[in-house]
């Protein structure tokens, strides 16, 4: 019995593993990627998100209300005629919210799909993550991670599920600590462990104009993969320009550090050298 | 696509046919239907004379390039009574829709293969039989048969000489073979069709379905193939400038919009005995669509649980490029229901789609599938209002629920009395046993049964689903409160408005309790149909189809307990309320895949609205097809599929001269979207933005 903290659950989600699947969020992430498409997953706390482009300023949700689930945010969610305000970051038992994955197995098993833990950072709720799992065995599992975890924790990850999505943002250590706020040691250590593994991966590339999409990188990068043994592809993730929609919504700014109007370099021939699949999502 | 092709094409697209259209005289028009009256001709008669009118009046159009000919040049025909004499039958009749024969499936093959001069000799044959039995009436319809059919061989020698004129002996010797002659290849069966098509459309019949198109028409590739006549290059080549066909004159077909004119085509789906029937006409067929990306014909795709994923694989790059087709409808739920109302299983097994989604049998089928609508709506709000006080718990109320469901079939059956349908000659040659029995198909046929829409389902149960949590389990709620709320719009009830719009429970978001309202009342509505008989001796066969009347059903409906505002559109056919926050695809085709839908059995599609982007790899191709089939193996009944991109239409409503081809569905047809009223541009915007 453990409680974890979610922001979303998407259904079909079709760019996260094979067949039909869902897709749950885990809220909280260790790291802070200038770049972040998801803000809304950084915090492990309950947030405030209100999508302001369709608000007429009726100023109805800054009344005082009674709400319990309201409280301390200084708006309500409940009075908005188009619920504008909402708050984000849902608790369960890990039992529970693997109920509501696992509704309509079938047609997520029929079609060889399942589910996608993703966040935020899965593994940053480890307890709550590793039970989940037992819940939804033997349903296939994929990941989505940065990597960023105790070792034993990502060990025990690898072991325990289906396909694992793991991101390489950058193989230079201060670069890395640069843009994404941590140290990328025992990231390139996990991803050492998960290229002799016998699960399979995929290994995700967000292509950061000016940042990591550099010849070298890259090169370094179908270095460290080459010899995997059970590496399905790389997939290259080019940044685009709807990152910064969801941080207004969360009154954060977005001060990504590089410059976001810049082409990115692809660089596929050097995975191809190595003889690694790579495609463009 | 080849160079010929895309030039046709091109000229389609440009309408360049146009302008070989003839100015018509309304005068001349009148004067024509004044003078059948003072001749005082029957209607049979009439019905005749019209299409010989029409057949006369046409002047033969070749274009260039062209192998497959007959272009519409009249672009409008004259009635067949004076006004004062329709406004009279009208005062003694029921009539469905214009009162002519229309949304059937005719039986092409038939005469495709044996020719228009057999045909003949089979209507001498008839007409001596019914003369010996002094069947007067009968022979005057065999009699304006022949006529009709003698018209359409003028015409064709027209057409001939005219080819023959501008030195297209190809076309001439093809007119020298067909109509006359059964067809012996693909090219003469297409073109023979095309004579057929446009005889029934000159003749003022509508919604002129296709049928199955790959059944019937398979023989005459396969023989062409096996003989090199043909290659499979060039099969495709003349299917496309068959699709072609279809697109030029649609623009004058009646319709309640651009784009509604019926041109339905069936592909695969079991055989009589029960076999898979896809074959490679019908991959062709999607080949060509895939191609033209033309909205006719309109592709409705038959699956069962045998269909391979593959095949939906042909089906999704279709709905991919976005012309909102095909349709799926499955063969194990469908062929069932149509047995439990008393189609034979050949007939079942046979079935075709309707104008847009009804089930109907080609040749034999006079049904008229959507001739009433019942709005489930407007039933439930005048249950919450007479009922929900007095009802002590949910299924005491939903006793009263069926009672009003009751009433309202009644009356909206009762009306359907004594209806009146101008006689078809020239359709009654394509129907089955008409020339035998020497009776019009207006009259009827095999099957004569009515069927009846079940318009604003969703709304329906998600206004019950709100009462029976907030009224009757959690009693956080009065009845009286409720009723005011919805009787004053919600104006002065805004906590109570945004809970039950928000809040509450909704179909399409796998709730059990909205999903189980939804199996008792479609179960309530078949078995209240059940015990229903129309006055031709058929049954009444309840469906999940809206067509327009989400949008006119709303005009007679105030707000409803699902937090629905007046005006507000209410679920259009077997899909979610527009007001609804959805979970995603997995829960919408979890909950519509609940009801019993073999009972449900007049049709009526669950549309799916994803992203364009979702289409972008085959790996995501191949997803979407698997969540098609998943909805078909667990019960589904018919389904559809757009790809939307909603800053595309918001886009094309602003700057329609620039998205002039951009197609959309809008109930059971696809259509140019900037060619819609704006009611409907709305409401499609409306729809796609919740539903991705």
């Amino acid at each position: 019995m453990s409680k974890g903290i979610i922001f979303a659950i998407e259904e079909f989600a079709v760019h996260d593993g094979p067949g039909i699947r869902k897709l749950v969020f885990f809220k909280g992430c260790p790291l802070r990627c200038s770049w972040c498409h998801n803000p809304e997953g950084l915090s492990f706390k309950k947030e405030l998100m209100v999508s302001e482009a369709s608000c007429s300023h009726c100023e109805k949700c800054r009344e005082v209300c009674f709400h319990e689930e309201c409280q301390g945010f200084g708006r309500c969610v409940k009075v908005c005629s188009q619920r504008l305000p909402r708050i984000v970051g849902q608790q369960y038992e890990a039992s529970e919210l693997a109920k509501i994955l696992l509704k309509g197995k079938e047609v997520l098993t029929g079609s060889g799909g399942g589910i996608t833990i993703s966040g935020g950072e899965p593994l940053a709720q480890p307890i709550f993550l590793f039970d989940l799992i037992s819940h939804l065995k033997p349903v296939h599992i994929a990941i989505e991670t940065s990597g960023f975890a105790k070792k034993e924790i990502f060990q025990r990850m690898v072991s325990e599920i289906d396909l694992v999505l793991m991101d390489v943002k950058h193989t230079d250590p201060k670069i890395h600590k640069k843009f994404t706020g941590v140290d990328n040691d025992q990231i390139l250590e996990n991803l050492q462990f998960l290229s002799m593994s016998e699960t399979p991966f995929i290994i995700r590339i967000p292509l950061i104009p000016g940042v990591n999409d550099t010849l070298m990188n890259m090169g370094k990068t179908a270095v460290l993969l080459k010899d995997s043994r059970n590496l399905l592809r790389v997939e290259l993730l080019p940044y685009h320009q709807t990152a910064p929609a969801k941080y207004e919504m969360l009154s954060k700014q977005f001060t990504p550090g590089f410059d976001t109007e810049k082409m990115v370099n692809f660089h596929t021939e050097v995975f191809k050298k190595y003889n690694i699949k790579v495609c463009v999502l | 696509m080849n160079e010929r092709i895309k030039i046709l094409l091109c000229n389609v697209l440009q309408k360049k046919h146009h302008l070989f259209r003839q100015n018509i005289n309304i005068d001349e028009l009148s004067e024509f239907t004044l003078n059948m009256k003072e001749q005082k001709l029957s209607d049979v008669q009439r019905a005749k004379k019209r299409l010989s009118w029409v057949l006369t009046n046409e002047i033969p159009v070749i274009l260039p390039h062209e192998r497959i000919v007959f272009t519409k040049t009249i672009s409008k025909i004259p009635e067949i009574f004076t006004e004062g004499e329709w406004s009279n039958i009208k005062n003694e009749h029921y009539i469905h829709e214009m009162g002519r024969v229309c949304n059937i499936s005719s039986n092409f093959s038939y005469t495709i293969e044996v020719g228009l001069e057999y045909r003949k000799t089979e209507v001498l044959k008839a007409i001596e039989f019914h003369s010996a039995k002094k069947n007067k009436k009968g022979v005057e319809f065999l009699l304006s048969i022949l006529q009709s059919i003698e018209d359409v061989e003028t015409l064709s020698d027209r057409y001939a000489q005219k080819a023959l004129e501008i030195g297209r002996e190809d076309i001439y010797f093809m007119l020298k073979k067909v109509p006359r002659k059964g067809a012996k290849t693909f090219h003469e069966a297409l073109q023979f069709f095309r004579i057929l098509h446009f005889t029934l459309w000159a003749s003022g019949n509508y919604h002129n379905t296709v049928g199955r198109f790959d059944q019937y028409m398979l023989q005459y590739l396969e023989k062409d193939l096996d003989l090199g006549i043909l290659k499979y290059d060039s099969a495709l080549e003349l299917l496309e400038e068959f699709f072609l066909s279809f697109n030029k004159d649609s623009d004058l077909y009646p319709g309640m919009q651009q784009g509604d004119n019926g041109q339905s085509m069936v592909l695969g789906g079991v055989d009589e005995n029960g076999y898979d029937g896809f074959n490679l006409l019908s991959e062709l067929c999607l080949k060509a669509s895939l191609e033209l990306k033309l909205i006719d014909p309109k592709i409705n795709l038959r699956v069962n649980k045998d269909t391979a994923i593959e095949k939906y694989d042909l089906g999704t790059e279709l709905t991919k490029v976005g012309l909102g087709f095909p349709q799926y409808s499955n063969d194990d739920v469908v062929i069932p229901g149509l047995l439990s109302k008393g189609y034979s299983l050949e007939d079942s097994r046979n079935y075709v789609v309707a104008a847009c989604w009804e089930f109907i049998i080609p040749g034999y089928g006079m049904d008229i599938p959507n001739i009433t609508a019942l709005s489930f709506t407007k039933v439930i709000n005048t249950s919450i209002i007479k009922h929900l006080e007095n009802s002590k718990d949910f299924s005491s109320f939903m006793a009263k629920v069926r009672w009003e469901i009751s009433e309202e079939l009644s009356s909206i059956t009762t009306s359907l009395n004594n209806i009146y349908m101008e006689p078809a000659p020239f359709q009654s040659l394509l129907m089955n046993d008409c020339i035998e029995k020497a009776q019009d198909i207006s009259l009827g046929n095999r099957y004569n049964n009515y069927g009846i829409h079940g318009t604003g389902i969703s709304t329906a149960v998600d206004s019950l689903a709100a009462v029976k949590k907030y009224i009757f389990d959690e009693q956080s709620i009065g009845a009286q409160e409720l009723i005011a709320a919805v009787d004053r719009n919600f104006e002065g009830y805004r906590d109570l408005w945004l809970k039950l719009k928000y809040d509450a429970p909704k179909m399409g978001n796998d709730d059990e309790i909205a999903d189980n309202i939804a199996i008792e009342l479609l179960d309530i509505f078949a078995e209240l149909t059940a015990g229903l008989v129309n006055e031709k001796g058929g049954c009444y066969r309840p469906g999940s189809g809206s067509a327009m009347y989400y949008l006119l059903h709303v005009r007679d409906i105030g707000a409803s307990a699902d937090g629905r505002k007046k005006g507000e559109p209410i679920s259009a056919n077997f899909s979610p309320g527009l007001n609804v926050k959805l979970n995603g695809p997995v829960s919408i085709i979890r909950s519509f895949s609940k009801p019993d839908m073999k009972k449900i059995m007049n049709g009526g599609p669950l549309t799916l609205e994803l992203h364009d982007t979702v289409f972008r790899n085959p790996d995501s191709l191949r997803k979407v097809s698997s969540l098609v089939k998943s909805y078909m193996d667990m019960g589904g009944q018919q389904l559809q599929i757009n790809a939307v991109n909603r800053e595309q239409l918001i886009e094309a409503k602003k700057h329609p001269e620039d998205h002039k081809n951009l197609i959309v569905r809008v109930w059971g047809w696809s259509g140019y979207f900037v060619e819609l009223d704006e009611m409907y541009q709305d409401h499609i915007i409306q729809r796609i933005e919740l539903n991705v």
